[in-house]
């Protein structure tokens, strides 16, 4: 069990990543904000509490992988590596400039700790399975993590990846669907009505749990309880608000995509240091 | 040379499986296509390598990448267009894109599941695949140098697309190392250049001898390797004889020819170039022979392209 202490840092540290990304749009003036925040929780207790990594030395063998299969979602991936000291926070405000090592979309050629190349959606569970299965033979206990969106579920290519992941048994694969129910044309039970995701995955021979994305208690006892079971890959799919974080844009549609003055960034920061401890460093 | 008929997929994939004793990162990947790609040695030999998908190409290509990522060394071998144009977008981001270790082949490539009609033909893979940068396009041209072009593909670190045929094939001239971008000059002559890549080269082989009773000595040039192409030897023989045929089973736009008139245009060599492949068009269904012939790509198709071409360029 994860004692109140340790959640609560892991909080903070999540609103530190969305001042980071606050960062990242005050340079760039554009980015792909709702899916970013709805998934923060998440990529936050991955890389400063789950997943067995060295930031100073991003290609250990024995590291354990995390991509977003939805590429889209970059800032929260750069936040987060910026935070955890794969980077120096400088490079933030490089976001959206030319040769940028931080693109809209992640590039492994570019930044060191992206292991994929991710954007066009659809491909990052078949790569994941890839991973898993290689570590696998290896005899490794790394594991993959990936999070998928939940309007990319209508890439069929994913379906491919999720019963080849369960016929191959790799339960060193941990999947989200970072489930908001919005993508960028509406409702995505109105777009494409994938529900019930967790009864599909089950019924692709995952082992799934709900969750509530954005309690950082949840995600964290999820994390802690993989592989749910032995011998199938584990889905978490995680009830996330889009944009969460940004008062005016929660829960919107509209917020899939920002395009925010100076004003707005400056703003979203302040409000985001209203619920930041300064003082509570105790974790670093 | 020996007779000797051999499958080339059945060639191919022993070619694997004998590398696969010593090397234990090569890795097998199957959409429901292993067996008939020559890997039911591999299967029995290395059962923990040998991953069944099912038919499933474009995730097949996916999971190629991420092998590739732990320092293994995918093999996927399916159906031509279903390695290429299918997992397009795949193979470009999470191959090229990537720049991952992965070795995807064609079999069955252009018309030779001529009966099956223009869903099974790959006429555009060359094409396709040169438009990923980074990528390597092999097409071994008999027994041999699939045998030798499987121990370069596994050598070399980064995607490689090799196609191979179906019909058996035998072996064409004394074997050599094939080099990845190197082609190697079948025989000289002065009449004009001739390249091809892939089965037809033994067509064209037949069309050269019967030119050469005629008296035309034409100067035959083999690829192994499509892409990155051999500048220097076409560019050599290219300014000798001034004139240039290339001839493919392969849609006469984007393939060899396309690469061969580009290359020699960015280096100043401005000589008349022929190319003579399937009709930019969905190819007709019929057995292989009659398809080649039909498309003047047998060898007595070959021979009488190559004899207008000098006829009318005289």
């Amino acid at each position: 069990m994860m004692n109140t202490e340790k959640i609560q840092y892991l909080e903070q540290v999540a609103t530190r990543c969305r001042i980071n990304v606050a960062r990242m749009l005050r340079a760039s003036g554009h980015g792909h904000i709702g899916g970013a925040f709805s998934s923060m929780e998440i990529v936050t207790a991955l890389y400063f509490h789950k997943m067995r990594i060295k930031p100073d030395e991003p290609n250990w063998e024995a590291r354990d992988r995390f991509l977003l299969s939805a590429g889209h979602k970059s800032m929260v991936q750069y936040a987060v590596l910026a935070e955890r000291g794969y980077f120096p926070k400088d490079v933030l405000d490089t976001y959206g400039q030319i040769h940028s090592i931080i693109p809209g979309h992640p590039c492994m050629h570019k930044l060191p700790g992206i292991e994929a190349n991710t954007g066009a959606l659809g491909h990052g569970l078949a790569i994941a399975l890839g991973m898993a299965m290689g570590l696998k033979l290896d005899g490794s206990d790394s594991k993959v993590y990936t999070i998928l969106g939940d309007g990319e579920l209508a890439e069929g290519s994913n379906w491919e990846a999720a019963a080849a992941a369960a016929h191959h048994k790799a339960d060193n694969l941990v999947a989200f669907v970072d489930n908001n129910g919005l993508q960028i044309s509406g409702k995505v039970s109105e777009v494409m009505d994938y529900s019930p995701i967790a009864e599909r995955f089950r019924i692709f021979g995952w082992a799934v749990r709900e969750i509530d994305g954005n309690n950082m208690k949840e995600v964290v006892e999820a994390l802690d309880a993989v592989p749910f079971e032995t011998g199938k890959p584990s889905m978490i799919i995680a009830h996330t608000v889009k944009a969460k974080g940004l008062k005016q844009g929660e829960n919107q549609v509209s917020y899939h995509y920002w395009n925010p003055t100076v004003a707005d960034c400056d703003a979203l920061e302040r409000d985001l240091l209203e619920v930041l401890d300064l003082e509570d460093e105790k974790y670093e | 040379m020996s007779e000797k008929m051999f499958d080339p997929r059945k060639t191919f994939g022993k070619a694997v499986t004998d590398l696969a004793e010593a090397d234990n990162r090569i890795v097998v990947l199957s959409a429901d296509s292993g067996k008939s790609s020559g890997f039911s040695d591999f299967m029995e030999k290395y059962p923990e390598r040998y991953f069944e998908c099912g038919i499933m190409e474009q995730g097949v290509v996916g999971i190629s990448s991420g092998l590739a990522t732990t320092g293994k060394i995918p093999v996927f071998c399916a159906i031509a267009p279903f390695v290429t144009a299918r997992p397009f977008e795949m193979f470009r981001n999470d191959l090229g894109y990537m720049n991952q270790n992965a070795k995807i082949v064609g079999r069955n490539c252009g018309i030779t599941y001529s009966d099956l009609g223009a869903t099974h033909h790959s006429l555009d893979d060359f094409a396709l695949m040169r438009m990923i940068p980074g990528v390597v396009i092999l097409a071994p041209q008999d027994p041999n140098e699939i045998i030798d072009a499987v121990s370069a593909m596994i050598e070399y670190e980064g995607p490689v697309y090799m196609r191979i045929g179906n019909p058996k094939i035998k072996n064409l001239y004394e074997r050599q190392p094939v080099v990845i971008g190197k082609g190697r000059k079948i025989c000289e002559g002065d009449a004009i250049t001739l390249i091809t890549t892939g089965s037809t080269t033994a067509f064209a082989m037949e069309a050269v001898q019967e030119l050469a009773k005629e008296g035309v000595y034409v100067e035959h040039i083999g690829l192994s390797t499509v892409w990155p192409i051999d500048k220097e030897l076409i560019i050599e023989s290219a300014q000798k004889t001034k004139r240039v045929i290339v001839v493919e089973e392969h849609y006469v736009k984007g393939g060899l020819s396309t690469i061969v008139l580009e290359m020699l245009n960015e280096n100043e060599v401005h000589v008349p170039v022929i190319a003579h492949g399937i009709p930019h068009d969905y190819a007709s269904n019929g057995s292989y022979e009659e398809l080649m012939s039909y498309y003047k790509l047998d060898s007595k198709g070959i021979k009488g392209i190559i004899t207008n071409f000098i006829k009318e360029d005289k």
